[in-house]
């Protein structure tokens, strides 16, 4: 009895409330369901990017028990940019006369050759695994596998592959001339093979996405077209690639967004020293304790990352949507 | 950061927290000491979170029966673990009362990780672990934040003064501010020294015991010689002389550091220790740059460009530029190594596998210290290295802690636990020097080397900007020696940047 009182209290507090959500229309409604995500959001990821520019406006303070220095602006924007800090950074920022010791080049080149390696290999991993035969099952399993393996584990594969005194494939890749003898030291070399480690991973994310898109085709459509007497490389061209293409590009903004954060790859295989990318550079900063250069670097890559997926949903969002 | 939380309330749960800890593997004491009461302290007033004894300092043995069981973390080295054994009986006999329990965490075995471990538990003001390990190369930037605590408020004079007086000074120069107060106290010092096959080298013609090799060193002309003969007339050994070149910290403290002192050179002119920005910058120098010769002389053969004459070459494998302490000592204590460059540590294991074959002589030299460009340079030179012991300033339990840190500045501790468990080198020179240390089985035998090399060391550049300059240094070295540079570009950009560094503070 007490309870159903309390309760009608409630409800009749809340009544004002209650009507003006009933009021609302669809649109509204929907909106007002997101606020709580949106809330979440804004806690988790919104907010730690504004701290973390509110710090990169503040110089480092090496030499004094506080954090962070005093505001200085876009000094630190410029002077890293600029490559005025490259000599704090460990490595420099960009260096086109030696892109593979500076960290901006680095990342673009690590990225970009891999996620086209990982588009191509995955595409043809997904057509395979689209296909009915003996065996697929066994298939899918040896081609998703690498996807399970931790970072860490993988990282370790690779470094112990490519140790001077026990790595199996350092001696006959060094006699064709491929790789040095201690190519985990050398920064070109490093850099091959961390493409190669990511793309043997990560290949098969790439399958899974487009394999989802290569099932959702109608079937019927191959059908049309055998009876109109297209080829194979016509119904590729013509039905299977419009309609996955949508599919191929969000994996690939997926992928993009990752690599273009690389770290842990680096740190297990290499070193940051040798294959220094913009992550790592945020990490050896803060471990120097410039926090506002870490904090500088971090936002660049923010920054970098937020103009990447907007040109993606501009240039792609709304064919994506469509299919 | 002052956490004052009710203390009946803690009281209760702390008891049960010891108990937790204590099944989660936490390492209790009390059986250590053969009191054989490994309980949680019985009933114990609910004093503060420190215990009730007061700062007494004379670090007497006896816990009060009853006293609340306060259990200290202690950050330490992945050996401090493997012989906690040792260590903890000899902190027990070393007066670390009966109430105060450990719990070791041990971290990673490469310096750079726990640097950044710590950075963060610090930056985020934790109160765990109270005990934090520094290794001597990074102990002052953590000093200058103010994130190690001033021991001079919790030890009395008598402790400072030994420290200050009878500790090797270049380690005790690693653990003070600005002021010159001391806010870490050195654990172990790292002497560095060369290992080698001496029934190879006796076979070879050479005669180690009759030039007192152990004592005076060679020179790097005479070593690289001695390798490569050696090396050449035994089949079953693959690798000459093997050390750490990796892009590390290891390489610029160290390796580098090592050779180019051996050549008379120095980084700041000698002056390690700042003040930042007024001291010359000196890589670009011929002794510096004669030093990169000769070891890409060792790496890569009389076929390099900037070979040296003189010194042999193809004695050491092009893999050091990716190895570290441990990668290089492996072939060498398997038998498949003529001579490696490594720590005491290491020594003490090589001395396990390798029984009287091993040899061991201060790291070998180009020039003699008359002859030296700088003071203190040439000669058998050795980078001393080493970890200091810190306490967390956010600690809750620095009575407790202050205690412990007492307990490990004992001279038996040192000898007993530092020396013969860990197999590491006791911070203070009169232990090296007593009778117990040239008994110790395994690296007795080496004390007058030991002794040679801590007279000869050279410091650590230890001001708060070296972990950047470390890793320009490290970077540029490791790109020289692995012949993407030649050695005048790599020190010319080492010199601007190491400048850049300076200017920028």
């Amino acid at each position: 009895m007490a309870q159903e009182q309390t309760l009608r209290h409630r409800l009749a507090i809340h009544r004002p409330i209650l009507n003006r959500i009933e009021r609302l229309n669809e649109t509204q409604f929907a909106y007002l369901l997101l606020v709580p995500a949106g809330l979440i959001l804004g806690v988790v990821a919104i907010w730690p990017l504004i701290r973390t520019f509110e710090m990169s406006l503040h110089s480092d303070a090496l030499l004094s028990p506080d954090v962070i220095g005093e505001f200085v602006g876009l000094q630190n924007y410029v002077e890293v940019i600029t490559g005025q800090r490259d000599s704090q950074m460990g490595s420099a920022f960009f260096d086109p006369s030696n892109p593979f010791q500076s960290a901006l080049a680095v990342t673009f080149i690590f990225t970009l050759v891999s996620v086209i390696l990982e588009t191509i290999i995955g595409f043809g991993q997904a057509l395979v695994l689209d296909k009915q035969f003996k065996g697929r099952r066994w298939a899918r399993v040896a081609i998703i596998m690498p996807l399970a393996v931790p970072i860490v584990i993988q990282g370790m594969i690779f470094y112990l592959m490519f140790q001077p005194n026990i790595g199996f494939l350092t001696e006959p890749l060094q006699q064709i001339g491929l790789f040095s003898s201690a190519p985990l030291a050398q920064s070109f070399d490093a850099t091959v093979i961390l493409i190669v480690a990511d793309v043997w991973k990560t290949s098969a994310f790439m399958a899974l996405l487009i394999l989802a898109g290569l099932q959702s085709i109608d079937r019927n459509l191959y059908n049309v077209a055998k009876v109109a007497g297209a080829t194979r490389w016509q119904r590729f061209k013509r039905i299977t690639l419009p309609l996955v293409l949508p599919m191929v590009l969000v994996a690939m903004l997926f992928r993009t967004i990752q690599a273009l954060k690389v770290y842990g790859l680096i740190e297990t295989i290499a070193s940051c020293n040798t294959v220094p990318s913009l992550s790592c550079m945020v990490v050896s900063t803060f471990s120097n304790g410039l926090y506002g250069t870490s904090a500088t670097v971090a936002f660049i890559i923010a920054a970098i990352i937020g103009i990447t997926v907007t040109g993606y949903v501009w240039k792609v969002g709304d064919d994506a949507i469509d299919t | 950061m002052n956490n004052k939380q009710s203390s009946s309330n803690r009281s209760v749960n702390r008891r049960r927290f010891v108990k937790a800890a204590g099944a989660a593997g936490t390492v209790a004491l009390a059986g250590c000491s053969g009191n054989g009461d490994g309980g949680d302290g019985g009933g114990g007033d609910d004093g503060t979170d420190d215990n009730d004894r007061g700062g007494n300092d004379g670090g007497d043995t006896t816990g009060t029966p009853g006293q609340e069981t306060i259990t200290l973390d202690w950050a330490a080295d992945p050996r401090i673990e493997q012989n906690k054994d040792v260590v903890l009986s000899e902190l027990r006999n070393a007066g670390l009362p009966e109430h105060i329990e450990l719990n070791i965490i041990a971290g990673s075995s490469v310096t750079d990780q726990r640097q950044d471990q710590y950075t963060q538990w610090l930056n985020s003001q934790r109160s765990k672990p109270d005990l934090l390990m520094m290794d001597g190369g990074w102990t002052i930037p953590f000093i200058v934040r103010d994130q190690v605590e001033n021991l001079e408020n919790h030890l009395s004079s008598d402790h400072i003064d030994t420290v200050n007086e009878e500790y090797f000074d270049s380690a005790v120069s690693t653990s003070k501010s600005q002021d010159g107060k001391l806010h870490a106290i050195p654990m172990w010092v790292g002497l560095p020294g060369m290992g080698y096959r001496k029934d190879l080298v006796k076979e070879a013609g050479y005669d180690p015991d009759g030039e007192n090799w152990a004592t005076e060193g060679i020179t790097w002309e005479k070593f690289s010689k001695v390798v490569s003969e050696v090396k050449e007339s035994n089949d079953g050994i693959e690798y000459g002389y093997t050390f750490q070149a990796a892009d590390y910290e290891g390489l610029s403290c160290c390796n580098f550091n090592e050779f180019l002192s051996s050549w008379g050179g120095a980084y700041f002119g000698g002056n390690l220790f700042g003040p930042i920005g007024d001291r010359p910058i000196t890589v670009n120098e011929e002794p510096v740059l004669n030093s990169i010769r000769m070891i890409r002389t060792f790496i890569h053969g009389e076929d390099d460009s900037e070979a040296l004459d003189g010194y042999a070459g193809n004695i050491a494998p092009e893999a050091v530029l990716q190895w570290n302490e441990q990668n290089s000592a492996d072939p060498f204590l398997n038998g498949n190594a003529v001579a490696n460059r490594n720590w005491p540590s290491y020594i003490k294991d090589a001395s396990e596998e390798l029984g009287d074959s091993l040899g061991f002589m201060p790291i070998p030299h180009a020039v003699s210290a008359d002859e030296a460009k700088y003071d203190g340079r040439g000669g058998p030179v050795g980078a001393l290295g080493g970890w200091n012991m810190t306490m967390n300033p956010y600690s809750e339990k620095k009575e407790a802690a202050t205690e412990f840190i007492k307990a490990t500045m004992a001279d038996s501790f040192h000898l007993e636990a530092v020396f013969k468990g860990v197999g590491q080198i006791p911070p203070k020179p009169s232990v090296l020097s007593s009778e117990g240390a040239s008994e110790v089985p395994e690296i007795g035998r080496f004390m007058d080397t030991f002794r040679v090399i801590g007279e000869n060391a050279v410091p650590r550049p230890v001001t708060a900007v070296w972990p950047q300059q470390s890793s320009e240094i490290s970077g540029e070295v490791n790109t020289t020696l692995g012949q993407s540079k030649s050695p005048e570009d790599a020190m010319s950009d080492l010199e601007s940047s190491l400048k850049q560094i300076e200017e920028s503070v």
